[in-house]
């Protein structure tokens, strides 16, 4: 298992370093005008030339990488002009490794930026994996249950109407609703478990986690009562109710154990992808996110800083992956890692 | 006036600025919006001094550093709170003259130049200090307009002075100096600005008539102390010398707060009215939720402000006393087209163009009267000189029958082929363009609508001298109230044309006529008598259909019910005047 776990997390490491030179590739393949973004549009072309060296996107593409693999591997200082950080030390800022870089837009080096904001975007994704993850499985169940009578068709007619909502749409209709115009709750902000205490994080977090829950819960109750279904005619189902076992054995024992195993595959990899950021919810909501900054780093072509996101949310995603397998052999015996 | 720097995102689809907000289509609903002020119904009263103002703001304010900021919304804000300077603009004025002449800040008059306004004098008034009670000097002017020169370190803010200060420039364009942090050609610079004591002197290599107007419409000239400055790093770092300072830490996504800065001296600078205790600038909200919030009117929200447009789809939600809390005026942002004269070079073609332009149809897709007004010429009506030209037809446009006869004139042949460039944007600008092509095309122009994206090949495009397109949209807003900062960094061919670039002439529009114009009113010391020669300029473009006029965008804000004194100056560019505005007593 240890073994099995060093190789997962070595070809892990190999697939950040190819998506860094493709996120390189690919910012220089589109049309990304950073110079033109940070000059403005009275910018002559002159200008344009110095602005783009001032932000050191005219090096040729290699040698921007590397600089950049370098950061991370021994730090770096910035600005980039070894003369100009020389002649004026104040404006030097020290960035250690590992070091993302430097985005000149915030003027504040990528893991500070990121790790400002990743407390919010982890806490948004948190509490809506909770709860989806108990309302959606709890629902799925007694659909599964009641299959075909009124309250698994209403559980089931519900689900695919909190699907067919967009988030876009439902949170702009909570926050406008709810929020502003019946005043039943206080505008949704983000404060810090540390300082405001459990309630106040909680409660800040309720309308977005809600927004953010609400299509996930959908498919979560769909995929859990078609698991259920499909589990409740396996022999051992009927083998453990022909012995006799009581119904709460029979689901909460056999069942859902069965069921948990593709639960967990799923609902791992979208933990993840949630925890680089929910860029639409965090928008609406104004919550200062790793996904609202990823916004701003493409509208401003702020190369660093995408690189750096990138990242971020492909180790999340690597990362999950390797937990969801090694918890597989927890979950279900019969796996073997090795 | 200062511009929205990145016009390509933001303003060069100021069409779409306005105009996303037609996203509904709807008809604006202008029956329901009587009651809503203009800047006339604005005047200021005895205010209520204290209270917090919360400002909502739906794009970030990118820097706070003096050289640096060049959004029109934030030079007005920090003007008025945290940057004095030699000259600034009365406070809460809606009279057009009075609102854009200077009026002395830390100078103890507005400026005396010599005869040829080459060279420029101020003198520091006794008495004012930074917010840690150290005085204002002298020296901490000629350190900030240094700032300018280090382009790799200062980007992004206006560079006017480059261009005019008597600093030798090097084989490839640039200034010998090249900024305080390397000093390189630092005793070039110090020839050109110089201290004598209390007083300053500015040498110029060309006139500068209107420089103080300059120096009161950008924050670029404004005094920066050395030892505060950190470059990129002090960017979000504000040392203040007005009213207020920041409390704590700006943080680019969320704002920051200001509050009282007890070193700064009411009595002293009067301008100020410096009524509310502190303001907090919340940003990052969508622009639907902060109309909202504002309809709404709850808690907070009651004292807080906003530089955003209501959106058209919200326009049904202005009525009753909602609307009494809602301004709508002319903004200083001005849209237009280019006919490129590489490629359509008889002039009755291109006033053929000018006849049939619709106004009224493009302005009617942006949300209508609410949105956008009319425009016959290119220079805003906020600028001093702004004389609307009947050449390019009526205000609504549209002469179908006119430019037919003009076509048959010119004995082309017809459909006459053109490609119409322009930004995407929102779907109401598309609308607004695609109505546009429609009235061409009856009166046959055969016209293919070319949208581009404006933060990625737009502005790529349309600057290439060789580019395919006959018509190019185009935005401006002026950087000082002067039509020098309108018509010649737009038509000066001198200025642009180079041989991959035409820079902001994007017609390539090339008149010897026209640029013996520009020299003879940019040296012309009277700025009465200069506007009289920009006036024939504008005339002398007009008749060559160097640009067809669109529309002036509108700012139709709303505020809190908390909120008095509230007066969109002509001062600050039409955005909110934080020098007057206050909380009303029962509202604290």
């Amino acid at each position: 298992m240890f073994a099995y776990a060093l190789r997962r997390l070595f070809s892990g490491a190999l697939l950040l370093v190819v998506m860094s030179m493709v996120t390189f590739l690919l910012f220089y393949a589109s049309s990304s005008t950073p110079e033109r973004y940070a000059c403005g549009q009275k910018c002559t072309a002159q200008q344009l030339e110095q602005t783009k060296a001032a932000l050191g996107y005219d090096e040729p593409i290699t040698t921007q990488w590397a600089k950049f693999a370098k950061g991370v591997v021994a730090g770096r200082e910035f600005p980039d002009d070894e003369a100009l950080r020389e002649a004026a030390p104040e404006l030097v800022t020290q960035c250690e490794a590992p070091c993302l870089g430097y985005s000149t837009g915030y003027g504040e080096t990528v893991r500070d930026l990121i790790s400002d904001r990743l407390p919010v975007s982890v806490s948004l994704a948190l509490v809506a994996f909770a709860l989806w993850i108990i309302i959606g499985v709890l629902l799925g169940v007694m659909a599964a249950l009641f299959k075909g009578r009124v309250l698994d068709r209403g559980i089931v007619a519900l689900s695919l109407i909190a699907f067919a909502f967009p988030t876009f749409f439902v949170g702009q209709i909570f926050l406008t609703y709810v929020s502003i115009r019946w005043g039943l709750v206080d505008t949704p902000r983000y404060s810090p478990i540390a300082e405001a205490g459990p309630w106040a994080w909680l409660t800040g977090l309720m309308l977005p986690a809600i927004t953010l829950a609400l299509v996930y819960m959908a498919g979560y109750i769909r995929i859990t009562r078609a698991f259920v279904l499909e589990t409740q005619t396996e022999d051992y189902i009927r083998t453990a109710r022909a012995k006799g076992l009581p119904q709460r054995t029979v689901i909460g024992k056999h069942t859902l154990r069965a069921v948990l195993t593709p639960l967990v595959t799923l609902s791992g990899l979208d933990l993840a992808g949630l925890l680089g950021g929910a860029i639409i919810t965090e928008s609406i909501f104004n919550f200062n996110g790793v996904g609202k900054l990823s916004v701003t780093a493409i509208a401003r072509f702020d190369l660093p800083l995408i690189v750096g996101i990138v990242l971020l949310v492909a180790a999340i995603v690597i990362a999950a992956n390797i937990i969801v397998d090694m918890l597989y052999a927890v979950i279900d015996p019969r796996v073997r890692l090795g | 006036m200062g511009r929205t720097r990145k016009r390509f995102v933001a303003l060069a689809t100021s069409a779409v600025v306005a105009a996303s907000l037609a996203a509904c289509g709807g008809d604006g609903g202008s029956s329901s919006n009587d009651g809503v002020g203009n800047q006339e119904g604005q005047e200021v009263t005895e205010a209520t001094k204290g209270g917090s103002i919360t400002y909502l703001q739906s794009s970030v304010t990118e820097h706070l550093d003096p050289q640096r900021v060049y959004v029109g919304r934030d030079i007005s804000n920090l003007g008025r709170l945290v940057y004095r300077s030699w000259v600034q603009f009365p406070s809460g004025t809606t009279d057009a003259t009075e609102g854009t002449t200077p009026i002395a800040d830390l100078a103890t008059d507005t400026g005396t130049a010599n005869e040829d306004a080459t060279e420029w004098q101020f003198t520091l008034k006794d008495g004012p200090v930074w917010q840690d009670g150290e005085p204002i000097t002298c020296e901490d002017f000629a350190y900030g307009v240094s700032r300018t020169f280090a382009t790799d370190v200062i980007t992004g803010g206006p560079n006017y002075i480059i261009g005019y200060l008597d600093v030798p420039t090097a084989d490839d364009g640039s200034s010998q100096y090249k900024g305080p942090y390397t000093g390189e050609g630092q005793e070039l610079f110090d020839q050109a600005v110089s201290c004598d004591g209390n007083t300053i002197t500015y040498k110029f290599k060309k006139p500068w008539p209107d420089f103080p107007l300059a120096i009161a419409s950008l924050r670029a000239f404004d005094p920066v102390r050395e030892d505060q400055d950190k470059g990129d790093r002090s960017d979000l770092v504000p040392f203040s010398s007005g009213p207020y300072m920041l409390d704590g830490e700006w943080d680019e996504d969320s704002g920051g707060t200001f509050v009282r800065n007890p070193e700064w001296d009411g009595e002293e600078d009067t301008n100020r009215q410096a009524n509310f205790d502190d303001i907090t600038f919340e940003v990052g909200v969508e622009p639907e939720t902060i109309i909202e919030r504002l309809i709404a009117d709850q808690g907070e929200d009651t004292t807080a402000i906003a530089a955003q447009n209501i959106t058209s789809a919200q326009y049904n939600q202005i009525t009753g006393d909602v609307a009494e809390r809602a301004v709508n005026i002319q903004s200083p942002f001005t849209n237009y087209l280019v006919p490129n004269f590489n490629r359509i070079e008889d002039v009755k073609v291109r006033q053929a163009l000018a006849l049939a332009t619709n106004r009224a149809a493009y302005i009617g897709a942006l949300g209508g009267e609410l949105a956008s007004t009319p425009a016959q010429t290119i220079v805003s009506p906020d600028v001093p000189g702004h004389q609307p030209l009947d050449t390019f037809g009526s205000p609504e446009g549209g002469d179908v029958e006119g430019a037919k006869a003009l076509l048959e004139e010119a004995g082309v042949e017809t459909p006459y082929p053109i490609t119409l460039t322009y930004p995407i944007g929102s779907a109401s600008s598309e609308n607004a363009f695609a109505l546009l092509k429609e009235t061409y095309d009856e009166a046959g122009f055969d016209v293919t609508l070319d949208g581009l994206d404006p933060s990625g090949p737009y502005y790529e495009t349309i600057q290439k001298p060789d580019s395919d397109s006959d018509l190019i949209w185009g935005g401006w807003g002026a950087d000082w109230p002067s039509i020098s900062t309108v018509l010649p960094p737009l038509f000066d061919s001198r200025l642009n044309l180079t041989a991959n670039s035409n820079g902001q002439d994007y017609g390539n529009y090339d008149s010897d006529e026209a640029n013996a114009l520009i020299d003879e009113a940019l040296a012309e010391t009277d700025l009465d008598a200069a506007n009289e020669l920009w006036g024939q300029l504008d005339q002398l473009l007009a008749d060559d259909v160097a640009y067809i006029p669109l529309d002036t965008t509108n700012f139709y804000y709303l505020r809190g019910s908390g909120i008095e004194n509230y007066v969109n100056s002509v001062s600050t560019s039409g955005y909110p005047d934080l020098g007057v505005i206050a909380v009303a007593e029962d509202a604290q």
